[in-house]
This record gives C-alpha cells, structure tokens and sequence, in this order.
C-alpha cells in the first residue's frame, strides 16, 4: 500500500471516482478503509459502482491472458537470457585475466612484430575462448533442459515406448528426421520412455527420454551446427554428456548412469542414423 | 559489480518475469515478433543497466520501466507517445461526471469477447496502466515508477480508463438488454 492522501471527499454524496478505484485496488490506508466502508453500507449506488468497478477489474486480468507466452517463446527468451548471463561472466572474468598490454605506437620494427605476434595469438586464443565459452553455453543449457525433465514440472508431450509413435510425432515439429532404434538393438535395460520438443540455442531440438535400469537419460537430436558443438565427453556437477555428430545431426546424451553405458547408448542411436 | 548486482542475480530475478515482459509487450507491440524483439532488448539492456538498480526496490517495476522505456524509442512506440492526456496537465480538473448511470450499476461482465473488443479499442495510455495495475498486479508507487509520473496521475488515470472501458462496454450491454 502506498502512502497516499486520499483527500476523500463525498461530492454528490457519492464517493469520487479516485477513491471508489483506490479502494478497489487496496490503495486506501485503513482509516480511510473504515471511513469507505461506513459509507458503502449506507450508500446503494456507490456499493453498485464499487462491485461494476471490481468486476471490470477481473474481466480486465482474464482478458490480458490471451497474450499469454508461447512455449516456444518463452524458451527462446530463456535462452537468450541465459546467454547474455554466461556471456557477463565471461566478460567479468576475461577482464580480470587480461595481462597482455600493447603499447599505443611501437617505435622499433622488433617492437611492431612483436606486437602483431601477440595480436595474432591473442586473436587465436579469443577464437579458442570464444569456441569454450559457445561449448560450455550449451553445455549448461543441456544440464538444464535435463534437471527440468528429472524435476517432472512438466509432463513430456509423447509418453510411450513404442519409435513408432515417438518419431512420427516429430513430423513438421522439427526441420529434420532421424531414427530410433528398435528395442532389442538397446543396451541390456535400457528403454526409450517418450519424447519432447525443446528448443536448445533457440532451435528446435528432439528431446528424446530414454531409462538405463533406474537412471534417466535425456538425449537431445538436432541439426548439427558447426557454431555449436559440445565436447564429445565431458562431466559437469555430477552428470556425464556424450556426444556424437552424423553429417547431418549433433546427438547429446545427458544422465547420472555408468558413462560406459550412456556412450553404449549413444552409439546404438548413432548407429540408425 | 558489488555481489548483490552479480549476473547470476539478474538471472534469478529476470527469469520468472519472461511471460509477464511478454505478455505486456505484446499489448504495447501488437506484433509477435516485436514483442519478442522488445524483450529481449530489454533483457539485454536491463542486464548491462543492472548496476543502477536499487536493492530492495521492486526490481518488476524497475525492469518495466526498462521495457517501456525500450517501447517508446522503438517506431511503434514513437507514434504511439503522441497522445496528451489532459489529466497530466497541472490545472486541469477531473470533470469526469460522478453520477452513476444505470449501467455502471448493472454492467454485466460474463461476456468476455466484448471486454476484449473494449480493451482492444481503449486508449493506449488507459490500456497500458489497466495492464499494470489488475494484470500485472502492480501498487501505485510502482506504477507510477514504470509510467515515470506522479502517483496522483497514477490514480487518476486508472479512474479514467476504467470510465473509459465502460464506455466502451455500454453499448454491448444495451444489446444484451
């Protein structure tokens, strides 16, 4: 509540309509309140227009839902978000590593190569940085997509285990096809579980959800992208990430299972494709 | 950047705003993509601001404010800034009519479409703090934050545009009638 002064007033014998509508929106202070609801009890017509404003105020909420965000949307925004994050900490943190100096004007021809010699490596290495930094943006984006699917906030849109009701699901979702398996070309207790879309560096990507005995694997199929690229195996907070590219697709397995048995999965994927 | 204004903060406080900044700019926009483009101008923009956000001030209000802002130096928004409220004006009296009229008593809101169609035809201005105030939920103060004018505007704008969108329900409800 804010401090405001009313000035009540009964013009009229009615309540104005500023203090009717900060009423309404709970921004009269509780002298006021009282003061108000004295006069409501006594006053037909302002108890009218009170209840026509409170109405109005409710048709208003329910009619702004129909901008509601798209999933799609949202995740793109997310994404972006995050981005812009990691890509602050970076800058943070580069800053902080910068040790190498240029003088503004090298008066010897040694002092010049030697500049151009840091240049070039200082450009090599902001292209390595800039390949680690895009990796491990992605990496966590995987991380997150995976722990959202262990938190079961939401249900995947494809519950089943049968490739032929997962993959055809896909069909116009997502600008590319792939294959799955058959259950028996699995590793021993393994079982596809359903499927999602989700969209990863803002494209779209097939989420496919996969168990090894009691571990969940989420395994994200999606046109590979020579920008992007994860490390083929890696480990971050306890989960392992295995990755496989095919001409046309970048395959990334995230779970907490034996990483000898993610990667036996991996390749059985990779195997169809 | 102290460590209450860290990038990992903005995330946290940014977040679960994503669907609200959206939704408001879609209203604002009228444009899918626009509005996209607006909130992620925003984002961005509000996170490399981060460091001129008060702690312990409403961080919703600041981060609206950053998006209307984004909004009215955007083409849209340009056109959209020309109109002049009378109420802003130092001087210049409520004369809005205090009586009730039968309508106002017995406006019948069960149509939906039609409080739709009212929102879709209200004034920019009256739309945009309708939003912030029963959508987004907002108190005065922070409106008044977002808007960048003083609370007393706040308050009677929100009377205006209420009267306004009746007005505009009126001739629904004689249909219904």
């Amino acid at each position: 509540m804010t401090e405001i002064n009313l000035n009540y007033s009964q013009e009229s014998g009615h309540l104005s309509l500023q203090v009717l509508n900060a009423f309404v929106d709970g921004e009269v202070w509780a002298d006021a309140g009282t003061e108000i609801q004295k006069h409501l009890e006594d006053c037909h017509a302002c108890t009218l227009r009170a209840l026509s404003v409170t109405r109005l105020k409710a048709a208003t909420a329910r009619g702004a839902a129909r901008f509601a965000t798209s999933p799609e949307a949202l995740a793109r925004l997310s994404a972006q978000l995050r981005t812009q994050v990691a890509e602050e900490h970076s800058s943070a943190a580069k800053q902080i590593g910068r040790v190498v100096r240029f003088p503004a004007r090298s008066a010897s021809s040694v002092g010049a190569w030697s500049a151009l010699a840091a240049a070039i490596l200082l450009a090599f290495c902001f292209a390595a940085w800039q390949s680690f930094r895009q990796a491990n943006r992605l990496t966590s984006e995987l991380l997150d997509q995976h722990l959202a699917t262990l938190a079961g906030s939401a249900e995947p849109q494809v519950i089943s285990t049968d490739k032929h009701t997962v993959k055809p699901w896909f069909q116009g979702r997502i600008p590319f096809s792939f294959n799955l398996p058959e259950p028996d070309a699995l590793p021993p207790d393994t079982m596809l579980r359903g499927a999602d879309l989700v969209y990863v560096e803002g494209h779209p990507t097939a989420l496919l959800l996969f168990t090894i005995h009691k571990h969940q694997v989420s395994m994200f199929v999606a046109q590979r992208n020579s920008e992007f690229a994860v490390t083929p195996r890696s480990t971050h907070a306890g989960f392992t990430l295995r990755s496989a590219t095919t001409n046309e697709l970048r395959l990334t397995a995230v779970s907490d299972v034996n990483p000898t048995e993610l990667e036996a999965l991996v390749q059985a994927v990779l195997k169809v494709q | 950047m102290p460590p209450s204004h860290t990038s990992a903060s903005f995330e946290e406080l940014a977040l679960p705003l994503l669907p609200a900044l959206f939704s408001h700019a879609m209203w604002l926009c009228r444009n899918h993509a626009e509005a996209e483009d607006l909130v992620q101008e925003t984002v961005s923009k509000a996170l490399r601001g981060f460091d001129s956000f008060e702690p312990g001030s409403n961080f919703k209000a600041w981060i609206f404010r950053v998006l209307r802002n984004n909004f009215l130096t955007s083409r849209t928004g340009i056109a959209a800034a020309r109109t002049v409220f009378l109420e802003d004006h130092p001087g210049v009296a409520d004369s809005s009519d205090l009586r009730p009229t039968p309508e106002e008593h017995l406006i019948r809101l069960d149509n939906q479409a039609a409080v739709n169609e009212a929102l879709d035809k209200l004034a920019a201005p009256f739309r945009e703090i309708l939003l912030l105030c029963d959508v987004e939920e907002m108190k005065y103060k922070d409106i008044a934050a977002v808007l960048d004018v003083p609370i007393g505007t706040v308050m009677s704008r929100i009377a205006r545009a209420r009267r306004a969108l009746q007005q505009l329900l009126q001739p629904q409800f004689r249909e219904s009638l």
